[in-house]
C-alpha cells in the first residue's frame, strides 16, 4: 500500500479504559498519516463482529466474520469492497439498524449492540442520522416536512421542527426548493434532502449507505463537497459505505472489506481538500 | 392533511373502504332514526299511561285501542271502586274507517269527557287556535302531523268520517301519539261512532252511552298497577290494565327493533372492519420501506402505531361522517315524501349521529390495530430492504 498506511487496528487507548464488560468507556484513536501522527477521540468503535444470515436449511451466508474497526469523532471514512463483503451490514449495525450474532459495537463512549428497542430509538434520534442510496424520502411528503419529520420524531414541536429543517435545507443549499415534493427534484437534490434530514437533530455520526449510488458524476460530485463540508465545518463524522472512487478520495480514510472482515485500511490528511472547500465557503459567502 | 394525503394515495382502494363504511353508518343511521322515533313514542306512550288505569269492556282484550263499547254509565261504577280518584269515558277510533296499515302509532280521532283533565299529567300546549271544551259540537284539535296529513289549518275544515269539522287549534308537536289524532269532544265522537254502527246495533244503544274505555286515575299514594287489579277484582266483567300491561307491550315491540339495529351494527361492524383491516395491511405493505425509513430516522413504537391507526381512524371518520350525512338526508326526504300521509317515520338525533360517527371512528381504530403493530415490529433494515 502506498505510504501512509496507519495501523488503526491497533488503535491506542483501548486497554486503558474501564473493563470491556461496562457500558461507558471512553477511548482515543492515533491514526498515522503523512503529515504524522493524528490523535482523537474514538467515535465508533467495532469489534469482532459476527453475522449469519440464515437464507434456509443448511444455507447461510457470514455476513461478518469478526470485523473490527476504530472511526476517530470528526473523520469522514470510506468502506469500500465488493459487493457481499459485509459493508453494509456492518454499516446497518454501527446505525443500530440491525444487531450482531456476536461483538461489540461501540457508539460515542457506550456499548450499543444491546440495547432496548427504546433506547435504539433515542440513538438514532440524537446520535446517528442516514443517508441511502435510494434517498429514501418519503414520497407523499414535501422536501420541508420530510426533514422536519426528523426534527418532530426527536421531539420537537411542530413549529419547531419545521424552523431546524428550513435551516438544515439552507445549508445543503435547498431552501428554495422547501416545497417541492421528491417527485420534483432531481437526484442530486432528493439526496441533498436526504442530507439535510439527517443533519437536523445535529448527530455524532452521518452514515451514508451508497450516497451517490444512484447519480450521475455530476450530482455525485455535489452531494460528495456537500458532505466533506458539512464534515469540515460542523465535526460531524462520516461513515459512507460506498463502491464510488471518488467518494472515497475525498474520505481522509478507506477501510477495505472482504468476506465479512476488515483487510486494510488506509488513512491520509486531506489538507489540501480541506484549504479548497474553505475557499469554496468564502466564495459562497 | 398528511394524513389525508396517505390515506387517498391510492384512491380507489381508500374510497372503497371508505365506502363501505359509508354504507354501513348508513344503515345504521337510518335503522336508528327510525328506532328513535319509535323509542320516542314508545317513551310518550309510557308516560302517558304511567299514572292511570285504563277499564275497557272484558270481552276485549287487554289493549286500550279497543272498538267495543264500554257503558259511559260505568264511569260512575269505576269511581266507586276504593283508590279511584276520578274516571273519565272517552272514544277512539281509527281515522280511516278501512283501517289500512301504518307504521308507529295509527292514526285516529279522540273524543273526551274531560272529565278529568286536570288530573292528567300528560299535557298538551297549543301551537294554534284553543283547545277543545265539552260544549264543543262540530270542531276539532288536531295534532301536528296529522294536520299536515289532512291539510288543516285554524279555521279551515276537515272532513272525519265523512263529517265535516272546523279545526279550531292545532297541537304543539309532541312526538308521540298526540301527534297522529284528532280531538273532538266526546259527544261528537260519540255521534261518529253510533253513525258506523250496523243499524240492529244502533236500535238498542243510546249514543249518549257510548266509550271505548274508561280511564281511572288513581288517588295520590295509590299504586295504578295495583288499582287495576282491584278494580278487575270489584267490577264485573271489565278489563283494567295499569302502566306494567302497556309497559310490557311496549317493550316487546322495541326489542325487535332493537334488535334489528343491532343486527345491522353488527354487519357494518363486520364488513366494514374487514375492509379497514385489509386496506390498512396492504398500506402498510406497500409502505413498508417508508415504514423503515421511519424508523432508520428515528420514530418509535408508538409513533408508527400512531400513524397508522391515525389514518384508520380518519377512514372510519370519513365513512363515518359521509354515512351519516347520506342516512340524515334519505331520512329527511323520507320523512318529506310521508308527509303527505302524515307519518314520520325517521328522527335523527344528535345522540344518533354522535354515535354512529364515534362507532365508525371506534372501528377503524379497531380495526387498524393488527396492521399498525405489524408496522411498527417491522425491522429497519429489512424494512429498508423491501422494494
Amino acid at each position: 500500500m502506498a505510504p501512509g498506511t496507519s495501523d488503526t487496528g491497533a488503535a491506542g487507548g483501548q486497554g486503558a479504559g474501564a473493563p470491556s464488560d461496562s457500558r461507558t468507556r471512553h477511548t482515543r484513536l492515533i491514526i498515522e498519516t503523512e503529515e504524522g501522527t493524528k490523535t482523537m477521540k474514538t467515535i465508533v468503535s467495532v469489534k469482532s463482529l459476527n453475522k449469519r444470515y440464515e437464507l434456509g436449511k443448511d444455507n447461510y451466508v457470514d455476513a461478518l466474520r469478526g470485523a473490527t474497526v476504530n472511526i476517530g469523532s470528526g473523520e469522514m471514512v470510506a468502506i469500500m469492497g465488493p459487493s457481499g463483503c459485509g459493508k453494509s451490514t456492518m454499516l446497518h449495525m454501527m446505525g443500530c439498524l440491525d444487531t450482531p450474532d456476536s461483538g461489540e459495537i461501540w457508539l460515542n463512549g457506550r456499548r450499543v449492540d444491546d440495547l432496548s428497542t427504546r433506547a435504539t430509538t433515542k440513538l438514532l434520534r440524537e446520535e446517528i442520522g442516514f443517508i441511502f442510496q435510494g434517498f429514501n424520502l418519503v414520497s407523499t411528503m414535501t422536501a420541508l416536512d420530510n426533514v422536519a419529520l426528523a426534527a418532530q420524531y426527536a421531539g420537537k414541536s411542530r413549529r419547531e421542527s419545521q424552523t431546524m429543517a428550513r435551516e438544515a435545507l439552507e445549508a445543503v443549499g435547498l431552501a428554495e426548493r422547501a416545497a417541492h415534493r421528491p417527485s420534483e427534484l432531481s437526484g442530486g437534490q432528493q439526496q441533498r434532502v436526504a442530507i439535510a434530514r439527517a443533519l437536523v437533530n445535529k448527530p455524532a455520526v452521518i452514515m451514508g449507505d451508497e450516497p451517490t449510488g444512484n447519480l450521475d458524476t455530476a450530482s455525485s460530485a455535489e452531494v460528495i463537497d456537500m458532505m466533506r463540508e458539512i464534515n469540515l465545518l460542523t465535526g460531524t463524522t462520516f461513515i459512507l459505505v460506498t463502491h464510488d472512487p471518488d467518494v472515497a478520495a475525498a474520505c481522509d480514510r478507506v477501510i477495505h472489506m472482504r468476506d465479512g472482515v476488515v483487510t486494510d485500511d488506509t488513512s491520509r490528511l486531506v489538507a489540501a481538500a480541506a484549504r479548497d472547500a474553505e475557499r469554496d465557503l468564502e466564495r459562497v459567502a | 392533511m398528511r394524513m389525508f394525503r396517505n390515506v387517498f394515495r391510492r384512491k380507489m382502494r381508500a374510497f372503497l373502504t371508505i365506502f363501505g363504511i359509508t354504507i354501513g353508518v348508513f344503515a345504521l343511521v337510518v335503522m336508528g332514526s327510525m328506532a328513535e322515533k319509535i323509542n320516542l313514542l314508545i317513551d310518550g306512550g309510557t308516560r302517558y299511561y304511567s299514572d292511570k288505569v285504563v277499564v275497557t269492556d272484558g270481552s276485549a282484550g287487554t289493549a286500550g285501542f279497543t272498538m267495543t263499547p264500554i257503558g259511559v254509565g260505568r264511569v260512575a261504577e269505576v269511581e266507586s271502586v276504593p283508590g279511584v280518584a276520578r274516571a273519565t269515558a272517552g272514544i277512539w277510533m281509527l281515522l280511516d274507517e278501512n283501517g289500512g296499515m301504518s307504521m308507529g302509532v295509527p292514526q285516529g280521532i279522540v273524543g273526551n269527557d274531560m272529565r278529568a283533565i286536570d288530573l292528567e299529567s300528560f299535557k298538551l300546549t297549543m301551537k294554534e287556535g284553543r283547545d277543545l271544551t265539552t260544549a264543543d259540537r262540530g270542531v276539532a284539535v288536531v295534532g301536528c302531523d296529522i294536520a299536515k296529513a289532512l291539510n288543516a289549518k285554524v279555521g279551515g275544515t276537515i272532513d272525519l268520517r265523512g263529517k265535516p269539522f272546523k279545526v279550531v287549534g292545532i297541537y304543539e308537536k309532541t312526538l308521540t301519539a298526540p301527534d297522529n289524532t284528532v280531538a273532538v269532544s266526546l259527544y261528537d265522537a260519540q255521534q261518529l261512532m253510533y253513525a258506523q254502527l250496523p243499524d240492529i246495533i244502533q236500535k238498542q244503544i243510546d249514543p249518549n252511552q257510548l266509550a271505548t274505555s274508561i280511564t281511572a286515575y288513581p288517588q295520590p299514594g295509590v299504586d295504578a298497577d295495583q288499582l287495576a287489579a282491584t278494580i278487575e277484582g270489584t267490577l264485573p266483567n271489565v278489563t283494567a290494565s295499569g302502566p306494567q300491561v302497556f309497559v310490557d307491550q311496549f317493550k316487546s315491540m322495541t326489542k325487535i327493533f332493537n334488535s334489528i339495529i343491532f343486527g345491522v351494527a353488527l354487519i357494518s361492524l363486520l364488513v366494514g372492519g374487514l375492509s379497514v383491516v385489509n386496506t390498512m395491511t396492504m398500506s402498510v405493505l406497500e409502505r413498508t420501506r417508508e415504514i423503515g425509513i421511519r424508523k432508520a430516522i428515528g420514530a418509535s413504537h408508538r409513533q408508527i402505531v400512531g400513524q397508522f391507526l391515525g389514518e384508520s381512524a380518519f377512514i372510519g371518520f370519513l365513512g363515518g361522517a359521509t354515512g351519516l350525512l347520506l342516512g340524515y338526508v334519505v331520512s329527511i326526504v323520507a320523512n318529506m315524501l310521508m308527509e303527505s300521509s302524515g307519518t314520520v317515520l325517521f328522527l335523527t338525533t344528535p345522540r344518533l349521529a354522535i354515535g354512529a360517527v364515534a362507532f365508525a371512528i371506534v372501528l377503524g381504530v379497531a380495526s387498524g390495530f393488527y396492521p399498525s403493530f405489524h408496522a411498527a415490529r417491522l425491522k429497519p433494515v429489512l424494512a429498508l430492504r423491501y422494494e
